[in-house]
């Protein structure tokens, strides 16, 4: 005998019968889990064992639950709250269209709950080969006889006080078998450090492709929203009888909510009086447009000094400069209108209130370029 | 299983004679008192639900022989005796064509203004939809001729070449069935609103029916048992019962979330009108409970191993299920009126007579043949079932 742990010692039965008879009075005696190896289901056999009743269907169940309410909580945050989007005029909260969804994600929770738990928890997966497959009593289980093996599971076990009792009760012969040798390369440590590898290779190539794409514009990814076929402005197209893809107001009619702007020149703009009062609102709204619309050029702070600048040599006014800021709020408002220089016409982007907010919020850029020592807060 | 004690106890024959003679004086009130409409939407409603259990009883009798399933063959009689509802239906239904005029609105020539009914002309008219009834019940009557009779004729003969013939024609069955639970549902129940549409609605019904089936055989057969009558079956023929309840409440709100939830997405009128009938007002709660005691409750009360092996729980989830099936035709047919939820002295009077008149018939149909197909020549291996 070597001197490797013993996994079971196992009695070799010649009848089911012999079998049942023998496990109630070994269970008695011997405190160690038992476990029956039979060539054909024996009814009855799991509760003389006395084995408890699988784990898997409750972890089934909680993970099921746990499933469709992680669905419905990400379904009701999705399009409820992140991304509320009204489609074909349904509430954004319909349960009816989260249903097929939490039925989906219930039964993969449940499913892949009910395969791992099988294999990981029940069948010990990294163990390759039960030891009992190596033993010279598993030929015997396959062809016509009945085997009971009393398990160690790593504590010490009295071999010849069972080999005993074994016997005793109506084994034919005992075998003791042990633990496997320690694996060579296939072990379950090798199996699993293998997956790590792999987990980690793919971890590591998404970062690569992922900063490749990003440094090294080659390959444009997800382009799909670019590549569809669309009309861009200006360009031509075959489908109008003109040839030009955009198409012009219907003549003699005037966009819902808007008023036409009939001024031709700057210095007529001048008496133009701010139809909106400075309040927060109105001063938040101004900076949101102006943010969007003109901090590209114009500067965050509006003194015209952006990356733009360098890169096209373009020279974007400073727009608290003395001279601007002396402008009448209306002449400012023309410029968001017609536009100036290179600067082109913001009439499409900016409402009529967002427009008049604009010049409001210039007016704060100014005062915080020039500020007066009583402007500091205390 | 040899012994058969007291089939027919007079006592309870009688018993259930009064019942069923109370009931059709309540019949002949109602029809005076609240009209023709009520008693013939109560009379539908009768009718379909004794014809889904003994098409469901009868369905399940022909899955086995389909498959070849062995462990059923032991209590292969109950559903064998339920069946033999499709034989009273009969009457029933040719009874029911009276009710054409009043609950049909197609059948009426001012139907025909409407484009969508005019267009289902060729299906809806009504000589074509006496043919079809009547071929319907021919059909099931053949079936049963061939499916349960045999079988209690083995009882005697012990001959095996039923069991060959049984095999052969249980397919054919199969594909009877499917077409004609779908005319039902279609004939009976959807063109009680010519305008609507549903491809799924067959379907719908056949869940319906197959689970108000197997509900009634798994009653019959505890009640049986409660009785001292077939103490051969185990619990684990019943968890087998067990399962298939779970597997078929699962697959009803399958079919009906799926067809709900198509109709509510794409909301077109001549769709949602079926639906928005039958959620206003006080039909709302109604759906709200049938898809609490069609589904969820039952669901979750089957889950556990064990709820399918107890008899006493088994037997009650079962009732439960019945009643849900009976209360899922309820809430199809009776908007129809147009009149809300009712509940008085009709469909009291009508619950009594064919609830006593079917328990009548089937203490009858158990007169003749054993418990249990004695001469089947695969029983033994059916009584030897275990999980």
């Amino acid at each position: 005998m070597s001197d490797r742990k013993i996994f079971s010692v196992v009695g070799i039965f010649d009848s089911a019968q012999h079998l049942m008879n023998a496990i109630p009075d070994i269970r008695k005696r011997v405190n160690a889990p038992l476990e029956a190896y039979t060539p054909y289901p024996v009814e009855g056999l799991d509760k003389l064992l006395g084995h408890r009743k699988s784990p898997v269907g409750g972890m089934v169940l909680v993970m099921g639950i746990i499933g469709a309410l992680s669905a419905l909580g990400f379904e009701l945050w999705t399009s409820g709250r992140d991304y509320p989007q009204v489609t074909a005029g349904k509430p954004l909260f319909s349960w009816e269209a989260f249903v097929p969804i939490m039925f989906e994600v219930t039964v993969l929770f449940a499913a892949f709950t009910a395969g791992l738990g099988m294999l990981l928890l029940l069948n010990r997966l990294p163990m390759f080969r039960h030891p009992m497959l190596r033993s010279s009593s598993l030929p015997l289980v396959t062809r016509d006889r009945f085997a009971l093996a009393v398990e160690a599971r790593g504590a010490e076990i009295d071999v010849e006080k069972i080999t005993r009792l074994l016997q005793e009760f109506g084994a034919k012969s005992v075998e003791v078998v042990e633990e496997p040798a320690p694996a060579g390369v296939a072990s379950p440590k090798f199996f699993l450090r293998t997956l790590t590898a792999i987990g980690i290779v793919c971890i590591l190539a998404g970062f690569i492709t992922y900063w490749t794409m990003k440094l090294f514009p080659i390959v444009k990814p997800m382009v799909h929203m670019l590549d569809q076929p669309r009309l861009n402005p200006q360009s031509p197209s075959r489908y109008f009888s003109d040839g030009s893809g955009m198409r012009m107001p219907v003549s003699g009619t005037v966009a819902r909510g808007s008023v036409p702007y009939t001024i031709r020149n700057q210095e007529l703009a001048g008496d133009l009086v701010n139809p909106l009062y400075r309040t927060e609102t109105v001063l938040r709204q101004g900076r949101q447009a102006y943010m969007n619309n003109c901090s590209v050029c114009h500067g965050v702070l509006g003194d015209g000094k952006t990356s733009l600048t360098k890169a096209y040599g373009a020279k974007p006014a400073n727009l608290v400069s003395q001279s601007i800021a002396g402008l009448p709020d209306g002449k400012l408002y023309h410029v968001i209108v017609a536009g100036k220089n290179a600067m082109a016409s913001y009439s499409a982007e900016l409402g009529e209130d967002e427009r008049w907010a604009t010049v409001h919020y210039l007016r704060v850029l100014q005062r915080a370029a020039n500020a007066r020592d009583e402007d500091i807060p205390k | 299983m040899n012994k058969q004690p007291g089939v027919r106890g007079m006592g309870a024959d009688r018993k259930l004679i009064v019942l069923a003679g109370a009931g059709l004086v309540g019949i002949v009130v109602s029809w005076i008192v609240s009209g023709g409409e009520r008693f013939w939407a109560n009379w539908i409603l009768w009718f379909l639900f004794l014809l889904t259990i003994g098409l469901g009883s009868l369905f399940i009798v022909a899955l086995e022989h389909v498959v070849g399933a062995r462990w059923s063959i032991p209590l292969r009689r109950v559903p064998e005796r339920l069946s033999s509802l499709v034989l009273i239906v009969a009457p029933i239904a040719l009874l029911a064509l009276l009710s054409l005029d009043s609950l049909y609105s197609w059948t009426s020539p001012e139907a025909l203004a409407n484009p969508i009914i005019a267009g289902k002309r060729p299906w809806l008219n009504v000589p074509f939809f006496i043919a079809r009834v009547i071929a319907c019940l021919l059909l099931w009557g053949l079936a049963w001729w061939i499916l349960v009779r045999g079988s209690i004729k083995q009882d005697k003969t012990r001959d095996a070449r039923f069991n060959l013939r049984a095999r052969r024609f249980a397919p054919l069955f199969m594909i009877i069935f499917g077409i004609t639970i779908t005319i039902v549902a279609f004939d009976w129940i959807s063109s009680m609103e010519p305008e609507w549409y549903s491809d799924i609605f067959g379907v719908y019904i056949f869940a319906g029916t197959f689970l108000a089936g197997l509900a009634a055989t798994t009653l019959a057969l505890l009640y049986l048992q409660s009785r001292g009558r077939l103490k051969d079956i185990t619990r684990d023929h019943m968890y087998n019962l067990g399962g298939f309840l779970f597997a078929f409440t699962v697959f009803w709100s399958y079919i009906g979330f799926a067809q709900y939830m198509l109709m509510w997405y794409a909301n077109i009128p001549e769709e949602v009108f079926w639906y928005q009938e039958r959620i206003e007002g006080a039909w709302g709660p109604i759906l709200l409970g049938l898809a609490v005691f069609h589904f969820l409750v039952p669901f979750f009360l089957l889950i556990p191993r064990d709820a399918k092996r107890d008899p006493r729980f088994l037997f009650w989830t079962a009732a439960i299920m019945l009643f849900s099936h009976w209360l899922d035709l309820y809430w199809m047919i009776f908007p129809v009126l147009d009149l809300g939820p009712l509940f008085g002295l009709p469909e009291i009077s009508f619950s009594i007579l064919f609830v006593s008149a079917a328990l009548l018939w089937i203490r009858f149909s158990m007169t003749r043949g054993a418990d249990m197909p004695a001469g089947d020549p695969l029983l033994s291996e059916g009584l030897e079932f275990r999980l």
